[in-house]
């Protein structure tokens, strides 16, 4: 994009600068909580290198976010089915300031959504990764990966859907 | 999903000509100070009550939203060593609360259940900020499907969030990084003439905003609010009251709410690069029965450059995808004469107080006494905004 530069990444471990975001939080915050109930299937899925999503069981649609409650027909039940992994990119950005203290060695990274090819309806919230920033494009065809994520400061990793060009 | 599908407007009956806003008042607006919020919105409704002319036991209604050490009664009667009933209602506040909170008032002075009402807001986030606590991206980070789904991601906070609709925007619409950068430059223009706002003495040119580096591509900084200390507060009264007291009766034409069903999950919103001004502006403009032509001045909630050409689209001034272009014809200047927009600096380069003071703002001007006035206004609006939410507010001098 015309206009847009990108600086050279910064020495890992630097403190986020301003604009800083810090709260108390679980120990190993950004990575997500396994545990909780509504996305554990998603990273269940995620450590076999599956992609889940859950369909719901009344309108038939997929329903994302896996709330408890369909946003379309506000039913209840849902189940959760393995995605083909292949979408289109939405749109993306290039994070050069770290918000977070644990993001300060991810920099630069391109957080992006990702519309899936089973219902381009449900963008997942994902990170393009194996690609320069100046070779994206809108809806050019991308394919999920499955990388650990690791944060700076913060023990352990989870792995996670990924997205590189097709 | 249709388009038509992802929101809808909120009810609401006519109040238009039930409430004036009788007084306005801010705090002094600033980087870190070490002020508490009470100190700061103390000040605020002192010099709100100077203005219209009032005594602090004149206030018989209080509204504000329910966030830690906002302006409840208690903090009220401990300012000002008062001890009177008041009404009290926490649907007031800053953001989409800022224009609806006369929504509510009108029906509290038509109940005879107060007959002064006053609405506040302030942050301490800039003093906060070197403690570590509080700021925008907090709340967002507590919430299960962001911490679970988005941040692990990197798809957090709000400047990650916007610049990615930003970057829709300019796919869908051919909006241009130079049209970003006119919206953060008009801001700054009307700050550099506005003595209250926090970048009052910092220039910006287009080609210095062009040459900043990004922080959150196509974002630079100047495409981000500030960070600071400051509040405001109004004062709300009938038409009737109001004609009685100190300033010129600026009153209430119209109020619209407008709510997209996918919240704050921003991600999954069908019409992304949209906002419930869609669902809210058309009550307003309705209910005050004018349209967005009508408008001599126009403030809105503009926490990422991208809200303000979004948010002047969704209420119709243009059509939809015009709104940058419209931003770099110069049309947003207090002396364009077109849709002069965000006249006191807004929260891009006047202060970050989640709107409130856009409101004091409309209300200046419509009085004529704004730093950047726009010559004989007489129709103002406010579009308030907090992401799941859009409110509109029509003002009217009478």
């Amino acid at each position: 994009m015309a206009g847009e530069r990108v600086p050279a990444r910064p020495r890992a471990g630097r403190p986020a600068g301003p604009g800083a975001v810090t709260m108390e939080t679980r120990n190993e915050f950004p990575l997500p909580d396994l545990s909780w109930e509504p996305t554990a299937e998603f990273w269940a899925g995620a450590a076999r290198g599956e992609l889940r999503i859950p369909r719901c069981s009344s309108c038939g649609r997929l329903r994302w976010y896996p709330e408890a409650e369909c946003r379309l027909c506000s039913a209840e039940p849902l189940a959760w089915e393995t995605m083909r992994g292949t979408g289109t990119l939405f749109s993306w950005v290039v994070v050069t300031h770290a918000f977070l203290p644990q993001f300060a060695d991810l920099t630069p990274f391109i957080p992006a959504l990702v519309a899936l090819d089973e219902d381009r309806a449900v963008r997942i919230p994902t990170r393009m990764v194996d690609c320069d920033a100046d070779s994206l494009e809108f809806e050019m065809p991308v394919r999920c990966v499955f990388r650990p994520l690791t944060f700076t400061g913060v023990d352990g990793s989870v792995a996670a859907p990924l997205f590189v060009p097709a | 999903m249709s388009e038509r599908e992802w929101g809808f407007a909120t009810e609401y009956d006519d109040v238009s000509g039930a409430v004036a806003v009788c007084g306005v008042g801010e705090s002094d607006h600033t980087k870190a100070s070490g002020r508490t919020v009470q100190e700061i919105v103390g000040t605020a409704v002192e010099r709100a009550l100077d203005d219209a002319g009032l005594a602090p036991t004149d206030v018989d209604g209080l509204m504000y939203i329910p966030l830690p050490e906002q302006f409840d009664v208690a903090a009220f009667h401990a300012h000002f060593g008062t001890d009177h009933d008041m009404w009290e209602s926490r649907a007031g506040g800053g953001m989409r609360w800022a224009a609806t909170a006369p929504y509510e008032a009108a029906h509290a002075l038509r109940d005879g259940r107060a007959r002064v009402i006053l609405n506040t807001f302030g942050v301490a986030w800039a003093t906060q900020r070197s403690q570590m606590v509080g700021g925008p991206g907090q709340s967002h980070a507590q919430e299960l499907y962001k911490q679970n789904l988005e941040i692990p991601m990197g798809w957090f906070p709000q400047p990650v969030y916007f610049a990615t609709v930003a970057r829709r925007h300019m796919h869908e619409f051919g909006t241009r990084q130079e049209d970003l950068g006119a919206v953060a430059v008009t801001c700054r223009r009307h700050a550099n003439l506005t003595p209250a706002a926090v970048m009052h003495d910092k220039p910006l040119t287009l080609d210095q905003y062009l040459e900043a580096p990004t922080i959150v591509a196509p974002f630079r900084k100047e495409d981000c609010c500030l960070i600071s200390d400051g509040g405001a507060a109004y004062l709300m009264t009938t038409p009737e009251r109001a004609a009685d007291l100190a300033r010129p009766v600026v009153e209430v034409a119209g109020v619209g709410l407008g709510n997209s069903v996918t919240g704050a999950h921003w991600a999954q919103q069908p019409a992304f690069t949209s906002t419930p001004q869609v669902f809210a502006a058309p009550v307003a403009f309705g209910m005050a029965g004018i349209g967005p032509d009508d408008v001599d001045v126009y403030t809105c909630y503009d926490p990422f450059t991208i809200h303000t050409i979004m948010q002047i689209e969704d209420s119709g001034f243009c059509e939809k995808g015009g709104g940058g272009d419209l931003a770099s014809s110069g049309a947003l200047a207090y002396d364009s004469g077109v849709l002069p927009t965000n006249t006191h600096g807004g929260l891009l380069s006047h202060a970050y107080v989640l709107g409130i003071a856009h409101v004091v703002e409309v209300v200046r001007q419509l009085r004529g006494e704004a730093a950047a006035q726009v010559p004989d206004a007489a129709i103002g609006v406010y579009g308030g905004y907090t992401g799941p939410q859009a409110s509109t507010l029509v003002l009217r001098r009478r």
